[in-house]
């Protein structure tokens, strides 16, 4: 294939209008998703409203979907893109036009996606993200791969030579490949409170989009029926509950295990000279390159499942990355040696030397606080629902607070080096952040009235991904850290990108 | 290579906690007691209004008297927390960063340094300008929780503040 000359204006592969008419078409459904069924059925039950026949339902389909098309070719040919010296030049817009342009230096992340449909008909996407306005994403949706490549290579040429003259010589290492008996690992050792709370968050969403509906089901007098409680049917409630209680957690397995799989399916971690590659993903296939200088937090997780797998992810946190693309910046299923050297790569340095301290036993206090809350919130729910019948469940959830709160203060710890503060969490999971001493935007000194008392601080260390925070300190001590930090930020000039 | 890597005395480094912070404007505290006194006309309005409607539509009769001194009650107390709040805001121009502290219930000091700051911004809102006084905002790349702004500076103040800050800023790269 000959090498293509991004230095002229072009499109991308006529393939792209399949793909914008398809992104635009769903768009379009999910919007008016509601009104399609709500309409749908009062047609069916009585034929026609008005003048409306199914028939004329059916061509007004026909007509917007037809328009969409003449959109999207429309979107295809004013779509052009190319590169001058430094500057990558994007042209489109059917009647406003817009033209945008970005300085390669500017330019933070390249990703090149390839969705189901993408993937059906052989074209991947490039993304091009820059740091700071989160509009200013750009996607180009159809080119085919070795075009996409070169486009990303390019892109990255310019900023690679100023730092070192030979990335050409790409040495590639796939450094780490996962296998899907540790994805499965993986997925089953998740913490399924997360998604057992998407599950419920998803069926409650689900039913109240769908209310309106049921509700003519007459659903909900059946529900009353089951619920209505009788002693003889205490026992049976109790299979009920068992039953509806194991099929939850099987649903929530099944639910991790599959989302792990389709995430990270055929996960590889490709080691260049400069960068770590990221691929993986089975109906949204991401390549995902990670510049060191632009990672400002790492998030290393396990828990005690996982660490007997030895199983760890690390997450990537960058500046500005939208929600939805920070979570692809996660490796899923390392082990330890091979943490500890992709955290090496990406951390230059990082030496885990300096003292590891923790926060005052007030920590406990204040977790356990909280739990009393939750517990009384609780207690409160179960009296008004189901009156005194259930309130010997507070025997079970007594002694899960107190090993929330025991397991909490276990896992809090904080390590400031020279160049890195560590800090340690989590109650289930084990979680760990480090992030580099001179990336620190903003460090914040926190104290309650009540914490004055007894001289107790917490800083709060802000970074352009995200703030962490080291909870309940010596006020001293506190102080102590907020000097040092803003000392190293400001005697060093360097940049935080 | 002219590298050095000296032992840091970290009881040597420039304490925040000794810093002469400046308080602000104190005409400010006169903004803070006009929108605070729209608040509590609003609150004691809300009384009569609920009494008015309620009693219109059931038989029940509300102690006026009570609802009242609750309501009074909640003012005092929020206009005397908002008075100590007030003398907490405070802040400073250091060489290397700006610091500000608030707050008297959950008291914060945050300090940003000149060389993280995207841009600095003065706004004057309608009560503001009448006066005399400006908002500092400060920006940083960060989260907005990293984000400074300084309220009920002196006009005069608040520009020089932003001139220097700005020159820094630039200064630096």
């Amino acid at each position: 294939m000959e090498t293509t000359d991004f230095s002229q204006p072009q499109r991308q592969s006529s393939k792209g209008i399949i793909i914008i008419f398809a992104f635009n078409a769903v768009t379009f459904f999910k919007k008016f998703f509601v009104l399609f069924i709500a309409f749908g059925i009062s047609i069916l039950k009585s034929k026609s409203i008005g003048n409306v026949t199914p028939t004329m339902m059916f061509l007004a389909l026909i007509a917007v979907l037809l328009i969409i098309l003449v959109i999207a070719i429309l979107k295809y040919l004013n779509f052009k893109f190319h590169l001058s010296n430094d500057d990558f030049h994007l042209a489109t817009g059917i009647i406003n036009k817009d033209n945008t342009i970005i300085p390669k230096s500017k330019i933070q992340n390249v990703y090149i996606k390839q969705n189901f449909l993408q993937q059906v008909i052989d074209v991947v996407s490039v993304k091009i993200e820059t740091a700071g306005d989160k509009k200013s994403e750009i996607e180009i949706s159809a080119l085919d791969k070795p075009t996409a490549l070169l486009l990303k290579k390019k892109l990255f040429h310019k900023s690679t030579v100023e730092n070192t003259q030979i990335e050409d010589i790409e040495e590639k290492n796939i450094f780490f490949k996962v296998t899907p008996k540790r994805l499965l690992l993986e997925g089953l050792s998740e913490n399924h409170f997360k998604s057992f709370l998407i599950i419920f968050a998803f069926v409650f969403g689900l039913y109240s989009e769908f209310e309106q509906y049921l509700e003519t089901l007459r659903v909900e007098d059946h529900i009353a029926d089951l619920v209505r409680l009788d002693d003889d049917t205490f026992f049976n409630l109790l299979v009920t509950n068992l039953v509806i209680i194991i099929a939850v957690v099987f649903i929530s397995f099944l639910f991790s295990v599959v989302k792990t799989f389709i995430i990270n399916f055929n996960l590889e971690v490709v080691e260049h000279q400069k960068t770590v590659e990221i691929n993986k993903g089975l109906f949204n296939k991401i390549s995902l390159s990670l510049t060191p200088s632009r990672i400002q937090n790492l998030v290393i997780t396990t828990n005690r499942v996982k660490q007997y797998f030895n199983l760890h992810s690390l997450s990537v946190k960058q500046a500005m990355v939208n929600a939805k693309q920070q979570k692809n910046f996660k490796i899923v299923a390392l082990e330890k040696e091979q943490l500890n050297y992709l955290t090496d790569k990406l951390l230059t340095n990082y030496s885990n030397n300096g003292e590891t301290e923790k926060p005052r036993p007030y920590f406990m206090r204040i977790s356990a606080m909280k739990m009393l809350f939750f517990l009384l919130v609780i207690n409160g729910m179960l009296l008004g629902l189901f009156g005194m019948e259930l309130l010997w469940m507070n025997i079970l959830f007594v002694p899960l607070a107190m090993l929330y709160v025991y397991y909490a203060y276990k896992k809090a710890y904080y390590r400031i080096s020279d160049d890195f503060v560590t800090i340690g969490s989590g109650v289930i999971d084990t979680t760990t952040n480090i992030l580099e001493i001179h990336k620190i935007q903003a460090v914040k000194l926190k104290q309650t009235i009540f914490q004055k008392r007894i001289q107790i601080t917490s800083v709060v260390i802000y970074t352009a991904s995200k703030s962490v925070m080291i909870p309940y300190i010596n006020e001293k001590r506190a102080c102590k850290i907020y000097n040092f930090l803003l000392y190293k930020v400001e005697s060093q000039e360097r940049d935080w990108m | 290579m002219n590298f050095t890597n000296l032992q840091i005395e970290t009881d040597s480094l420039p304490k925040v906690e000794d810093l002469d912070l400046k308080p602000i404007s104190k005409s400010y505290f006169k903004i803070i007691i006009l929108n605070q006194l729209a608040l509590y006309a609003i609150l004691i309005g809300l009384v009569f209004g609920i009494r008015y409607f309620i009693e219109k539509e059931e038989e029940v009769q509300l102690n006026l008297g009570y609802m009242l001194a609750i309501v009074l009650g909640f003012c005092v107390v929020n206009f005397f927390i908002s008075f100590l709040a007030f003398k907490k805001r405070k802040y400073a121009i250091r060489e290397h960063d700006v610091v500000y502290s608030k707050g008297l219930i959950i008291h914060s000091v945050t300090t940003v340094p000149m060389s993280r700051i995207q841009h600095v911004e003065e706004s004057r809102s309608w009560l503001a300008r009448h006066f005399g006084l400006a908002t500092l905002k400060i920006f940083t790349a960060g989260e907005s929780g990293s984000d400074l702004s300084i309220k009920g500076l002196p006009h005069l103040e608040a520009k020089q503040i932003k001139e220097i800050i700005s020159n820094k800023v630039n200064g630096n790269n």
